[in-house]
């Protein structure tokens, strides 16, 4: 067998064996190669574990009234990037997201539904908590002569100071443009979390007031359903008291329930406008979001709003709550997959199916209000009086609240469904009822034939149907 | 044939060879010194590696080991609380059990694979089991509950797994909400402070 190497550490003309330099420098690269590798492996270790067991850092005293939201951002960073995300308007699902949808050219009977009140002129989806403010001061439902400050209580962190300040009957009783410079941020920090301890709390008298009407009291809640209370002191069904001037008031003192708010604005008689078409007192719903969310399985097991709409989120080693608050159907594995165990398609799929039900009744509903109202209005035009006429608005005006208190409530409906059906059952129930007093009255005063319905396919055209009857120029409805 | 003399011959050579290259010979004085410089350093700095990581760990079959990446924490959590806390640890559903060989090896690419996705921040929000995860739990599921017939015609089938059905295993409640900051277990100790021992 041949001998490889003829002689140690020689080549084969007997020179020792020598390496050239590039071999050197080679090795030296790679060897810092691999001491930069390690030691980054080593630094992102040991930050890693850092981030994952060091203290809240406060870099910044947050002080009692501090409406900046930035200014809380610098001791909680994370958290103010993803509320920053509330800025997002281009997310879209079937019935929500925060694309500002305009309802009123989607579905132009809800026209007629609002006629001469300002949501029959502007009906936006509204866009995130970051443009709050930016939004309210925009609305044409807002326009002058309307002036309440109450409608500052849900729209800048700076609502408390200046509630603190002033007083909250003096608050409310104000005019909405002359506190327009003290209100310089939208909906944020403040309005949920003590500055001091972080713990949540409320913030907005409305709520506790509400409980204390129900004999409850709200300091006694827990730390879970403070995860939903933060939420129901604005997306709840309110109105503006008329003693104490503009006092924003939940309609809570019979139970939280729709027939309980009914019987509550039946004994105070009170109603938001008077329907120009048919002359009947209608209460508009305002968002009573946390109401429905009550009644529906997701409450009963405990579930808080900020467990679907904030779910958890990690980032390296920190995890915290997501305050890009949001649709759970943008964020599916995140909010209904921590329960639900199936693919987010199937999620989707029986979300919006549950919706769609709810949206298509809904439509039916409004079908027969607004032919109730025009109903009622043809009956007017045969010269039926006014106290024959009563139970019918009555009726109507129940109807109308019952639509309203779901179609008002966001999530179409999956808040609560089986809850949204029944009213919406009720609701049209009542609505054809009416319907059904109104045509025997017609036939009472000798008219038979159904009142000719005007076109209301479109917005403008609905609109101009709105503009006559408030014009004292009513279509003519009956022969 | 085997010439044993020239064999062993041979191999003095190749160890003299070595350890002459080692030397670094006609590299020059300056660089001679880097090298063993840099040699030095990467050594240290390996080690403190060991220490940081809990490197040892690894080797073991504890479960506080998974939770050394902080994003395990919760599946921690579930599990403990979950119909399994008791009897398995992770290592018994989530690594092969067939010999030691494949056991290691699926460890180490595993292990490899999450620490490069942790360390370049890119772990998701929500984690599910990878491809190659699914048949290796399945198959622990059949190791231990073998005696259940329904249990092993199920595992044949390649559209079902046992947690199809048995969703508990982590607990009611999957995910990062799996545990609320109150609950959440610390992390185990590592060697970053000299004067305590890591485990």
């Amino acid at each position: 067998m041949k001998k490889i190497i003829k002689t140690k550490f020689a080549d084969n003309n007997g020179q020792p064996l020598r390496l050239p330099l590039w071999v050197g420098i080679g090795l030296a690269m790679l060897l810092a190669a691999a001491i930069v590798a390690l030691g980054l492996m080593s630094v992102s270790i040991m930050e890693r574990r850092w981030e994952a067991q060091r203290p809240i850092l406060v870099a910044s005293e947050i002080g009692q009234w501090e409406s900046d939201n930035a200014k809380w951002g610098e001791n909680y960073p994370r958290q103010y990037e993803r509320y920053l995300m509330t800025q997002i308007t281009d997310t879209q699902t079937k019935f929500g997201g925060s694309v500002p949808r305009d309802y009123l050219d989607d579905d132009p009977m809800q026209v007629i539904l609002f006629a001469g009140m300002g949501f029959s002129k502007d009906y936006l989806q509204g866009r995130g908590h970051y443009y709050a403010l930016e939004d309210v001061t925009h609305t044409k439902r807002l326009a002058t002569p309307f002036q309440a400050a109450t409608c500052w209580t849900c729209k800048s962190s700076d609502v408390p100071r200046v509630m603190h300040e002033m007083g909250i009957k003096e608050f409310y009783a104000s005019n909405f443009y002359d506190l327009k410079d003290q209100m310089t941020h939208a909906i944020g920090c403040l309005d949920c979390h003590d500055p001091a301890t972080m713990k949540l709390r409320i913030s907005r008298p409305g709520l506790k007031e509400a409980f204390t009407a129900q004999g409850k009291d709200i300091a006694q809640a827990t730390h879970q359903e403070m995860r939903s209370l933060v939420c129901a002191q604005c997306h709840v069904e309110y109105y503006f008291a008329k003693e104490p001037k503009n006092y924003l008031t939940l309609p809570w003192h019979n139970g939280m329930g729709v027939e309980g708010m009914i019987a509550y604005f039946d004994r105070i008689d009170f109603a938001d406008y008077t329907h120009p078409i048919s002359k009947t007192p209608v209460i508009k719903a305002q968002h009573p979001d946390y109401e429905l969310y009550s009644k529906g399985i997701h409450a009963y097991r405990n579930v808080s709003c900020a467990d679907c709409h904030m779910p958890y989120r990690s980032e390296g080693g920190v995890k915290f709550t997501d305050h890009h608050i949001q649709s759970p159907l943008l964020n599916i594995s995140n909010s209904c997959a921590v329960c639900h165990r199936w693919s987010e398609d199937e999620i989707r799929t029986r979300v919006e199916s549950i919706q769609t039900t709810v949206a298509n009744a809904l439509l039916k509903a409004e079908e027969a209000i607004v032919q109730a109202h025009f109903d009622i209005a043809a009956a007017m035009q045969a010269n039926v009086a006014d106290e024959e006429l009563a139970p019918l608005r009555k009726l109507l005006r129940h109807a109308q609240f019952r639509w309203d208190y779901i179609s008002a409530s966001n999530g179409r409906g999956f808040h609560a469904p089986q809850e949204a059906m029944r009213i919406l059952g009720d609701s049209v129930n009542q609505a054809q009822q009416v319907r059904v007093m109104a045509a025997r009255l017609l036939a009472k005063a000798g008219i038979t034939d159904a009142p000719a319905y005007p076109d209301i396919s479109t917005r403008q055209k609905a609109f101009d149907v709105n503009q006559a009857f408030i014009g004292n120029t009513p279509i003519r409805l009956i022969k | 044939m085997i010439d044993t003399q020239s064999n062993a011959a041979y191999y003095s050579d190749m160890v003299g060879w070595i350890l002459h290259l080692l030397g670094l010979p006609g590299v020059g004085r300056f660089w001679q010194v880097a090298i063993y410089g840099l040699v030095g350093v990467a050594a240290g700095l390996a080690l403190l590696l060991v220490r940081i990581s809990n490197a040892a760990s690894y080797l073991s079959n504890a479960p506080e080991t998974c939770m050394n990446c902080h994003v395990m924490t919760d599946a921690y959590a579930s599990w403990q609380r979950g119909s399994h806390g008791r009897v398995t640890v992770c290592n018994d559903c989530h690594v092969p059990h067939d010999n030691i060989l494949s056991k290691s090896a699926f460890k180490a690419m595993d292990g490899a694979r999450h620490s490069t996705i942790f360390m370049l921040r890119k772990e998701p929000q929500v984690m599910h089991l990878s491809s190659g995860a699914v048949p290796v739990i399945q198959q622990n599921c059949v190791r231990c509950h073998s005696d259940q017939f329904q249990m092993i015609r199920l595992s044949d089938s390649t559209q079902q797994t046992c947690w199809t059905c048995h969703q508990n295993i982590h607990g009611d409640v999957h995910g990062l909400s799996a545990s609320p900051r109150e609950l959440r277990p610390a992390l185990p100790q590592a060697g970053i402070d000299l004067k305590k021992s890591g485990e």
